[in-house]
């Protein structure tokens, strides 16, 4: 009974931490999202009900439709390059070769930089005038002028999702590679001995050995995709004409520019409330997979 | 026994934590007093150069020592914001012309009238920044310490190239000399456009100088109490601003920020840009002054330019235990000599009066062009954005999609309009 208590006791510090500094501002968040909040001015802090949603929902200047649509193709266009060029960077790597070290930590290295620092970046690359990409492009002699990435309603997407690709790859390549490097040596020779080729061995040996991880990292890069307003943020504020607007972008012009922290919360919550809903069919997809597998 | 030690582990771990509650109530024993003092506009030479005059203040008053706060630019005002409304004891804030409003809404800001009016340096204030001080419910709840008005940059070795030796006056000429320049496969462009990021500070000025009639007040209504664009002066100037972008910007110019901006303007692609006397540094540096000048505002239509002074200044919010000792600060740092010197390197317009008459550097090279637009009221008006409305915070997202809408051909004037008067409705 001592002993019980006793590790009860050692998980105080931990919850305490994880309260305050977790779970209480995401409740205060849930609050705020149903009042009056705006910084302008606090005398007019009241509950507004659903006024909150219905402003975000219904604003005629900046489509909300358009912000959840844009928020599919930016998940889902970054996230399955980054999920295959990744694995596909983990299995070239997996192999040892001269100077493995150094260009593992190469290729990683852009995972540790800050999101705007990269935005701002690729910005001045994709840049309509004297961007590099148009000065290649045309010293290749695929364009004859230059085009505007950031500023064509069509290609302004395309253009903030590839360096989301390029800042995602080494998060997959390092987790996959971790899990690929456990996969013991003994099933391979198991499966040779049974006959297998690589693509055999690669589909019933590795994928399934790894697919934890697999699972897990996508859930936690879809949540990371959704909530990463920075390189948007920095390379075309949301723009062309709301093209590139996501609902993490959103929120931020709510909170940072309008100061309207109830509406920015309104948007924070359903964000959590997707992202939720999305986990539970993600998870419970994976399952009836698995006993299909069975 | 262990449990007693998880006991004290536990109680000792809240002490920690606790330990500067403490230690904030011992501290106010002797020594110096520590003033707080946050600044907004942060950037590193800028900083430096606050770093500087707080050496010298200090220098003069071994009791007072000066913390600077300098939060990223990015997130500055929100940040002093928060603070403001957690009522950290802040000593000294520097206010803008875009949250002065929201501070004096929450009983934040500490009215300056006494400390104004015993001032000896307050008689030398231009009538500008007495009317900036005022500008919430005519109260000083600041003092102005740097005005930012446009200005047209003009390169003129690229006019030259081109064979213009005029500089253009109005508008209509701007735009004109701008497209005669423009050859797309040169990749010459004539207008250095901003599309992002509060980019209706530049269109709006030159589109809303052809209404004849703008209230001093808000530069969104005319002297009679009409939304400005409805206007059909001010109808036709959005479609020529629409052309301008067409016929003398790249198509990339919609996405433009300030950076690209100046960018397109140093490297001569764009040889106009409209900007604030604090970019005079940055062009400085980078180009010869032989290559660029920098020119009154060309006159709308309506025979007028309509010009907003941006301003930026000091205040004493009211949690400071120090006002006194804020005040003399802050008036230490917004003397004449001192901000002369301050705006010398930084580059906005000072707010003496005496500084204009002494300092031949303020009315010379290419701050001429901004004692011109201060000192001809009839062809260059000072008129404000509406910062008392709750709508205007989120006025520069809305102009900014529904304006590149405009501009990339997906809505028509008509529906940019109408959209701008919902929104002021």
């Amino acid at each position: 009974m001592m002993e019980k208590n006793h590790y009860r006791w050692m998980l105080v510090p931990a919850l305490l931490f994880l309260l305050l500094f977790i779970y209480i501002p995401v409740a205060r968040g849930a609050v705020m999202a149903f009042q009056h909040y705006n910084l302008f001015d606090l005398s007019t802090l009241r509950f507004n009900g659903l006024d909150n949603f219905k402003a975000v929902i219904t604003d005629k200047n900046i489509s909300f439709a358009q912000i959840l649509l844009n928020t599919v193709v930016w998940l889902f266009g970054s996230l399955i390059f980054q999920f295959v060029l990744g694995f596909g960077l983990a299995l070239l790597l997996r192999k040892p070769f001269a100077g493995r070290g150094l260009y593992t930590a190469f290729v990683f290295y852009g995972w540790a930089l800050s999101g705007f620092a990269i935005g701002l970046t690729w910005a001045w690359l994709f840049n309509g005038q004297a961007g590099l990409v148009n000065d290649l492009l045309i010293r290749i002699g695929i364009l004859k002028q230059p085009i505007g990435f950031l500023s064509n309603p069509r290609l302004a997407m395309m253009s903030v999702i590839i360096p989301n690709i390029w800042y995602g790859v080494p998060f997959f390549g390092i987790m996959l590679l971790a899990a690929l490097q456990s996969v013991p040596n003994e099933l391979y020779e198991a499966a040779v001995l049974d006959g297998a080729g690589s693509v055999r061995k690669f589909v019933s040996v590795t994928v399934p050995y790894i697919k934890p991880t697999i699972v897990s990292t996508i859930l936690l890069r879809t949540m990371w995709i959704v909530n990463f307003p920075d390189l948007i943020y920095a390379m075309t504020n949301g723009g062309p004409v709301n093209r590139t607007n996501i609902l993490a972008t959103q929120m931020i012009n709510k909170v940072f520019k309008e100061y309207d922290y109830g509406q920015g919360s309104a948007i924070g919550v359903i964000i959590m409330v997707l992202l939720f809903v999305y986990a539970i069919l993600y998870l419970k997809i994976v399952e009836d997979s698995k006993e299909e597998l069975l | 026994m262990k449990n007693r030690i998880t006991v004290l582990f536990v109680l000792v771990l809240v002490l920690l934590l606790l330990s500067p509650v403490f230690a904030a109530g011992t501290k106010e024993a002797a020594g110096p007093v520590n003033l707080t003092f946050v600044e907004t506009i942060t950037s590193p030479s800028r900083t430096a150069q606050i770093m500087e005059l707080i050496a010298k203040y200090e220098a003069r008053n071994p009791n007072v020592k000066i913390n600077l706060v300098s939060p990223p630019y990015e997130q500055s005002d929100n940040k002093l914001t928060l603070m403001l409304n957690s009522n950290q004891e802040l000593d000294i804030i520097e206010v803008r012309d875009h949250t002065v409003k929201q501070f004096v809404n929450n009983k934040k800001l500490v009215d300056l009238t006494p400390y104004l009016a015993a001032w000896d340096e307050g008689d030398d204030l231009l009538p500008l920044t007495i009317a900036a001080a005022n500008t919430v419910d005519d109260t000083p709840y600041l003092l102005p310490q740097f005005f930012y008005v446009k200005g047209l940059f003009v390169r003129t070795d690229v006019l030259a190239k081109y064979g213009f030796t005029t500089m253009p006056k109005t508008t209509d000429e701007l735009y004109a000399m701008s497209k005669a320049i423009t050859g797309k496969d040169r990749n010459q462009y004539g207008f250095g456009f901003r599309g992002k990021g509060s980019s209706f500070k530049i269109s709006d000025i030159l589109i809303l100088s052809d209404v004849p009639n703008i209230s001093a007040d808000n530069i969104y209504q005319t002297e009679d109490g009409r939304f400005a664009f409805s206007t059909p002066e001010a109808r036709k100037a959005v479609a020529a601003y629409v052309d301008l972008y067409k016929h003398a910007v790249p198509s990339d110019g919609v996405n433009w920020g300030f950076s690209e901006q100046v960018n397109a303007f140093i490297s001569g692609s764009t040889p106009f840009l409209v900007q604030d006397p604090d970019t005079v540094g940055m062009v400085a540096d980078a180009l010869d002054p032989e290559l660029y000048t920098v020119i009154p505002m060309p006159i709308g239509a309506s025979g007028k330019t309509y010009l907003d002074y941006g301003f930026a200044g000091l205040g004493i919010p009211t949690t400071s235990k120090h006002p006194d000792l804020a005040w003399d600060f802050i008036s230490f740092m917004i003397n004449a000599e001192n901000n002369a010197d301050f705006c010398k390197v930084y580059g906005p317009l000072p707010v003496h009066t005496s500084t204009y008459a002494n300092d031949p550097f303020f009315s010379s090279g290419v701050y001429k062009s901004w004692e011109t637009e201060m000192s001809d009221p009839d062809n260059y008006v000072f008129v404000k954005y509406p910062l008392d409305s709750p709508k205007y915070p989120g006025w520069a997202q809305v102009q900014e999609q529904t304006m590149q809408s405009l501009l990339l051909g997906n809505t028509t004037v008509d529906q940019a309009i109408k959209s701008w008067e919902d929104y002021w409705k």
